[in-house]
């Protein structure tokens, strides 16, 4: 039972990292339908722009933050208009092929500035354990709990509470009616992709406090994104945030209890059986085209 | 027509040349090849054992080069990826026209590639792959693949040793990376440190390039070993130091040989306290050879040479040295050159190391062991 709350706790540390990303990815995979791949690239640069903040510019773990989000967001909308909208207007499917090649150009400019060697961004927090009961934790996997319950709480009131937010949530459930009642897909889509670049950025920049950032660091974890994204059912933001959390206790559990070699196929396994009794995922809403 | 003439006249004219002077000048030129991985997780270790390499060359050159003119490296990327590597290896030889191979550093890739530089009788010679199963794939007096440093064997038996007599652990967990490199020395080091009395409570296989150890931790926590071998790269091993330390894991750590990083104890702070780490170079080697190696990578670098650095340098040097011998760049020359030459000295290992390599292509020489201690690795001597 010991053994269980720490692998419980480690378990919401990492989901909360997934959390983040699959929103991101919700966002834009689910609502505007853009396969992305680079958005693991999204969560690694995130990560280096947080090692220059706290570590070449010395402006302190918070002001890197806002660095870091003010960064991804300009990104985040470079992008979407000068890549993936005008490629898209040809054919939607190049997208995903394009994608593809931003990873690997993303991933090795990086490699060429930065060079391979992990980088970790400092938090100024104080270090050492914190001891829970029988939880080890340290200042700095509490602080990534905190700031993703945080994040996640402001985006749920930006959706529910803001213009974008109701296009988003009328578009995740019909996107042609919500273009028919005359919805601006363009405006949208240009918001929606910074914010999920923006959340991508956060979350790589909370893990390389503690997991430090390489080049690579997105490659693994934006399979993850879109396990979780199709396992919550495409566009269902509350599914996401569920399936993130289930997912890093699972894969936690599984490697305390089953070995480490098995963590990171569980998600792949979960995706296919749930796939098969439910196509529309865990939390997602199913319409019909009349 | 005439230019059918012109074309001939030309071809003879070229053959009478070349047989005369340019084949002096330029069929001899030596051409060397390096396989190694310059991006993805393996590269930190790739771009120090590079600058090993090119320091090996650029002493040659300085010297004279080799036949009378400078040495030609082609340095190709394999990306820790046995296709590429297999990939990086034809297009040496095919393409570059190598007669010899510095490479590579991942012993999967290493596995592959050997296989190719055989198939073209070019000898290959490890740029820091570890594992004993690629040399042992050699055919006993007539290697292809060879590696002037010990095998996981060695090292594991070695660190065994050491974990259980010099560092008095009875007890040990063992944490592996899943390649052959990490498989191949905790399988070994389980065997021998049971063969000599301790007792492995537990092996746990870890997927390369994973960060989060708290799970697995928490589980060696609660068995208590009293040390905890870790048979990976650097990247997961200064995380698993960290971790442990953080999660309040009171045990000796013995680390594998690619942990010999001063980027290892900056990344796991001062976790990094009290860790052993297998090593077979430090700039303050008692090896008199490594020493004068480490003062002039020093002067031309301004840094500190690393394990990587000295494996680079030895692995270059004696393909370098080997066509030397032979007397023409010619790879089957080189081979039975490099089965020869017990005399020439290895700046890796104790004084008086040499490349004596046995009938499958591996130098046994004694490995030590380092010990963190106020953020510095300290060389405990060779017994």
């Amino acid at each position: 039972m010991i053994l269980f709350q720490q692998f419980l706790a480690n378990g919401v540390v990492v989901g909360s990292s997934y959390v983040l990303v699959a929103l991101g990815l919700t966002l834009i995979f689910g609502i505007l339908k853009i396969v992305n791949f680079a958005h693991g690239e999204f969560y690694m640069l995130g990560g280096y722009v947080a090692v220059v903040g706290t570590q070449v510019l010395g402006i302190g773990p918070l002001p890197s933050i806002v660095l870091v989000i003010v960064v991804m967001v300009m990104l985040g909308w470079f992008i979407e208009r000068a890549i993936f909208v005008p490629i898209a207007k040809k054919d939607p499917t190049n997208v995903i092929i394009a994608s593809f090649g931003l990873s690997i150009l993303l991933q090795n400019i990086v490699l060429k500035i930065a060079g391979p060697e992990p980088m970790l961004a400092r938090s100024g927090l104080p270090r050492g354990a914190i001891q829970i009961g029988n939880i080890f934790l340290t200042s700095e996997r509490l602080a990534i709990v905190a700031l993703a319950a945080v994040t996640v709480t402001a985006l749920l009131v930006v959706l529910k509470y803001t213009w974008i937010g109701l296009s988003l949530r009328a578009m995740s459930e019909n996107a042609t009616v919500a273009r028919i009642c005359g919805i601006n897909v363009r405006r949208v889509g240009v918001v929606t992709f910074a914010i999920g670049a923006a959340l991508a950025g956060l979350a790589g920049a909370l893990m390389a406090t503690v997991f430090t950032v390489q080049p690579n660091a997105g490659s693994l974890i934006v399979m993850k994104a879109f396990v979780i994204v199709v396992l919550a059912g495409m566009g269902s933001i509350e599914g996401a945030i569920i399936a993130g959390l289930a997912l890093g206790i699972v894969e936690s559990l599984v490697t305390g209890y089953l070995g480490n070699g098995l963590r990171d196929i569980v998600g792949f396994i979960f995706v296919m059986g749930v796939l098969t009794i439910r196509p529309q995922g865990l939390f997602g809403i199913q319409t019909d085209r009349s | 027509m005439a230019i059918w003439v012109k074309a001939a006249a030309a071809a003879g004219l070229s053959v009478m040349i070349s047989s005369v002077a340019i084949s002096a000048a330029f069929a001899e030129q030596l051409k060397l090849g390096v396989s190694l991985p310059l991006s993805g997780p393996a590269s930190l270790a790739g771009t120090s054992i590079r600058e090993g390499i090119e320091f090996a060359v650029k002493q040659a050159n300085q010297k004279g080069g080799v036949f009378d003119q400078d040495v030609k490296v082609f340095i190709e990327d394999d990306e820790g990826n046995p296709t590429k590597g297999v990939t990086a290896v034809r297009k040496l030889i095919e393409q570059d026209h190598v007669v010899g191979i510095s490479g590579t550093y991942v012993s999967a890739v290493a596995a592959a590639e050997s296989k190719v530089a055989k198939e073209y009788k070019v000898p290959m010679i490890s740029a820091g792959s570890t594992s004993s199963a690629v040399t042992d794939a050699n055919t006993a007096g007539d290697p292809w693949f060879f590696r002037a440093f010990p095998g996981s064997r060695a090292q594991a038996k070695q660190t065994a040793s050491d974990t259980l007599k010099k560092l008095n652990a009875k007890t040990v967990a063992v944490l592996y990376e899943n390649s052959i490199y990490g498989k191949s020395l905790a399988d070994e080091f389980k065997s021998n440190y049971e063969g000599i009395g301790g007792k492995v409570v537990a092996m746990e296989a870890y997927n390369p390039g994973d960060k989060d150890f708290y799970s697995s931790l928490t589980n060696v926590r609660a068995q208590s070993p009293s040390a905890v071998y870790i048979a990976g790269l650097m990247d997961s091993g200064a995380q698993i130091i960290k971790q442990a330390g953080e999660l309040g894991v009171q045990t000796q750590i013995v680390g594998s040989g690619s942990m010999m990083s001063d980027k290892l104890i900056e990344l796991a702070g001062p976790a990094s306290e009290g860790f052993a780490v297998s090593s077979m170079f430090e700039p303050s080697t008692p090896n008199k050879h490594g020493a004068e190696f480490a003062k002039e990578f020093r002067a031309a670098y301004k840094k500190e040479p690393d394990v990587y650095s000295a494996i680079g340098f030895d692995s270059m040097g004696l393909l370098i040295e080997a066509a030397r011998r032979a007397g023409k760049p010619d790879g089957a020359a080189m081979q039975k050159q490099l089965l020869n030459m017990p005399d020439f000295p290895l700046s890796q290992g104790p004084d008086r190391t040499t490349a004596k390599f046995d009938d499958k292509g591996s130098v046994e020489f004694k490995v030590g062991l380092a010990i963190v201690k106020n953020g510095k690795r300290e060389w405990l001597p060779f017994d």
